[in-house]
C-alpha cells in the first residue's frame, strides 16, 4: 500500500491554505469595504471558479499553464522549470479553484465588523493597513478560520482540475483523489478502500484541530 | 413573479425526455474513435438504426461492464479483457476487429526523427505523455516496450500519465507534454499533421478484440454491427486510419 498520494493531498491542502491569504485578503477587503460601482464585476470574477465546471477551469488552466501559455512561459522564464504537471502547477490550480471558498467567508466576516470600531481606529490615527492588522484581523479570526477550514477541506478533495493539469505523477501530482480514481478504474478495490478510509479520519482530525485552535483564540 | 417561475419550472420537468433511445450502444476503446466517428454514420445510413458510443480506456470500459453497464458491444484495445469477459460468461466469443500501432508524436517539428528511440534521447524533452498502463491498452504496450528496450528507468521521471489515449494526445497537442505515445489512428487529423511522429516499430501490433455482451437488449442489431465491421466500407475506413 502506497501512502504517498495521501501525503501529497495533505501537503497540497496545507500549502493552499497557507498561501491563500495572500490572494484572498485583498479582494475580500475590497468587496467588504469599497463603495465603488465595479464591485459587482470583481465579485462575479472571484466567484467564477465556484460556478464553472472543474473541467472547464482545468482546461483553461492547461492552456495558460502550458509552456506556450502566458503563465507557463513566464514561470519557465523565472524559475527555469516547467509549471504544468508539477507540484507548483497543481498548487497554482488549487489556489485559483479555492479562491471563492476563501473570499466569501472572509468578506462576510469583514462586513460584520462594527463600523464604529473602524471609525475609532481612524480617529486614533491608524492607517488603513494598521487598522487591517490591529482591528480587522483580530476581530475576524473565526471568519478566517472558517475560510481556512473550507479551503483545506475543499483542496483535499480536489479532483477534476487536477485530473486536467496534473498528469498523475507519483510523488508530484498524483494526489489521493486521483490515486483512488485510478485504483477503482484498474479494479484495485482494496487499495481504493484503504485510501478512501484513510482520507476520512485525516480530514476529521484536521477539522477538530482547527476548531480547537479557533476556540482557543476566542477565549 | 414567483408563480411564473414555478410554473416555468414545472413545465420544464413535464417536458418529455425527447432523447431518442439508441438501437445499439457501443463501448469503444478511445484509440478507435477517429474510425468509429465514420463507421457509425455509415452503419446508420445503411440500416436506419441509431447508435450511441462511449469512448474511454479499455480498462474503464471493462470495469463498467462487469458492474452492469448497459452496453451491447465492447470494442476493446486489447485481447485480454474481452477474453476475461468471455471466461466470466459475460460475453460471446471475442474476435479481432483491428490491429493498431503505437507512435511517438510531437507537436514540435524540431523533435522529428525517424527512430523513436533517438527522439526520446533528446535533452530538450521534459515531459513524455503515456496512457495509464493499468487501464489503457496503448499505454500498456508502450510501457512494456520501454521496459524491454531498457529505456523505462531513464525516462520514468519525465513521464506524465493520461487517463486515455485521447488525453495523451490532448496533452501533447496543447504542448503541455513535449512528446506522447499516441495511437497511429490519431495521426490523420489536422492537429497531428502540424507535428510529426515516429513509429514505435519495436512495439508489437496492438491486437484489438471485440465481443457482443450477453446482457444486450439488442442482439440482432449487435450482430448486424459486428457483420458491418468486416464489410468493405468498414475495412476501407480502418485502412484509412492506419489499422491493419
Amino acid at each position: 500500500m502506497n501512502w504517498e498520494p495521501l501525503y501529497l493531498s495533505i501537503k497540497l491542502a496545507l500549502f493552499t491554505m497557507l498561501l491563500m491569504p495572500c490572494i484572498a485578503f485583498p479582494p475580500a477587503y475590497f468587496l467588504a469595504f469599497s463603495k465603488r460601482r465595479g464591485k459587482c464585476l470583481l465579485d462575479a470574477f472571484v466567484t467564477l471558479p465556484m460556478v464553472i465546471p472543474p473541467t472547464v477551469l482545468g482546461f483553461g488552466l492547461l492552456v495558460v499553464m502550458a509552456p506556450s501559455g502566458v503563465v507557463g512561459s513566464l514561470w519557465e522564464g523565472a524559475t527555469g522549470e516547467r509549471l504544468i504537471f508539477s507540484f507548483s502547477g497543481i498548487l497554482m490550480a488549487s489556489l485559483v479553484f479555492n479562491l471563492p471558498f476563501a473570499v466569501q467567508p472572509l468578506r462576510a466576516s469583514f462586513e460584520k465588523i462594527d463600523k464604529r470600531l473602524l471609525d475609532s481606529a481612524a480617529v486614533l490615527g491608524l492607517s488603513p493597513l494598521q487598522t487591517f492588522y490591529r482591528v480587522i484581523i483580530p476581530n475576524c479570526l473565526s471568519g478566517i478560520a472558517a475560510s481556512a477550514i473550507l479551503v483545506f477541506a475543499h483542496s483535499l478533495g480536489e479532483f477534476g482540475v487536477i485530473l486536467m493539469v496534473g498528469g498523475s505523477i507519483p510523488g508530484q501530482t498524483q494526489v489521493a483523489s486521483i490515486a483512488i480514481f485510478e485504483a477503482v478504474e484498474a479494479l484495485r478495490f482494496t487499495d481504493a478502500v484503504y485510501m478512501s478510509a484513510a482520507l476520512v479520519p485525516v480530514s476529521f482530525v484536521f477539522l477538530i484541530f482547527i476548531n480547537i485552535l479557533n476556540g482557543k483564540q476566542h477565549r | 413573479m414567483k408563480r411564473l417561475a414555478s410554473t416555468l419550472m414545472l413545465f420544464c420537468l413535464a417536458l418529455p425526455f425527447n432523447a431518442q433511445a439508441a438501437d445499439l450502444i457501443l463501448a469503444q476503446a478511445a484509440n478507435f474513435m477517429p474510425v468509429m466517428k465514420e463507421i457509425i454514420p455509415a452503419f446508420e445510413r445503411e440500416t436506419g438504426l441509431t447508435v450511441q458510443a462511449t469512448y474511454t480506456s479499455t480498462g474503464k470500459l471493462y470495469g463498467q461492464i462487469i458492474n452492469g453497464a448497459p452496453f451491447d458491444v465492447f470494442l476493446s484495445a486489447d485481447t485480454k479483457r474481452p477474453e476475461l469477459l468471455f471466461d466470466e460468461g459475460l460475453s460471446m466469443t471475442p474476435f479481432v476487429y483491428a490491429k493498431g500501432s503505437v507512435v511517438l508524436w510531437s507537436k514540435n517539428k524540431a523533435l522529428c526523427d525517424a527512430d523513436w528511440k533517438n527522439v526520446l534521447k533528446k535533452t530538450s524533452i521534459e515531459k513524455i505523455a503515456l496512457a495509464n498502463p493499468e487501464t489503457a491498452a496503448y499505454g500498456t504496450v508502450a510501457h512494456m516496450t520501454l521496459k524491454e528496450e531498457k529505456l523505462w528507468d531513464a525516462i520514468q521521471p519525465k513521464v506524465v500519465i493520461g487517463q486515455t489515449i485521447s488525453q495523451v494526445f490532448q496533452f501533447t497537442v496543447s504542448g503541455a507534454a513535449d512528446v506522447g505515445f499516441c495511437a497511429y489512428s490519431y495521426m490523420f487529423s489536422k492537429e497531428a499533421e502540424k507535428g510529426c511522429y515516429a513509429m514505435v516499430d519495436t512495439a508489437p501490433p496492438v491486437i484489438q478484440k471485440a465481443c457482443i455482451l450477453k446482457r444486450t437488449q439488442h442482439l440482432e442489431n449487435a450482430k448486424k454491427f459486428v457483420a458491418f465491421l468486416s464489410s468493405p466500407t468498414a475495412v476501407a475506413l480502418k485502412k484509412k486510419y492506419g489499422y491493419k
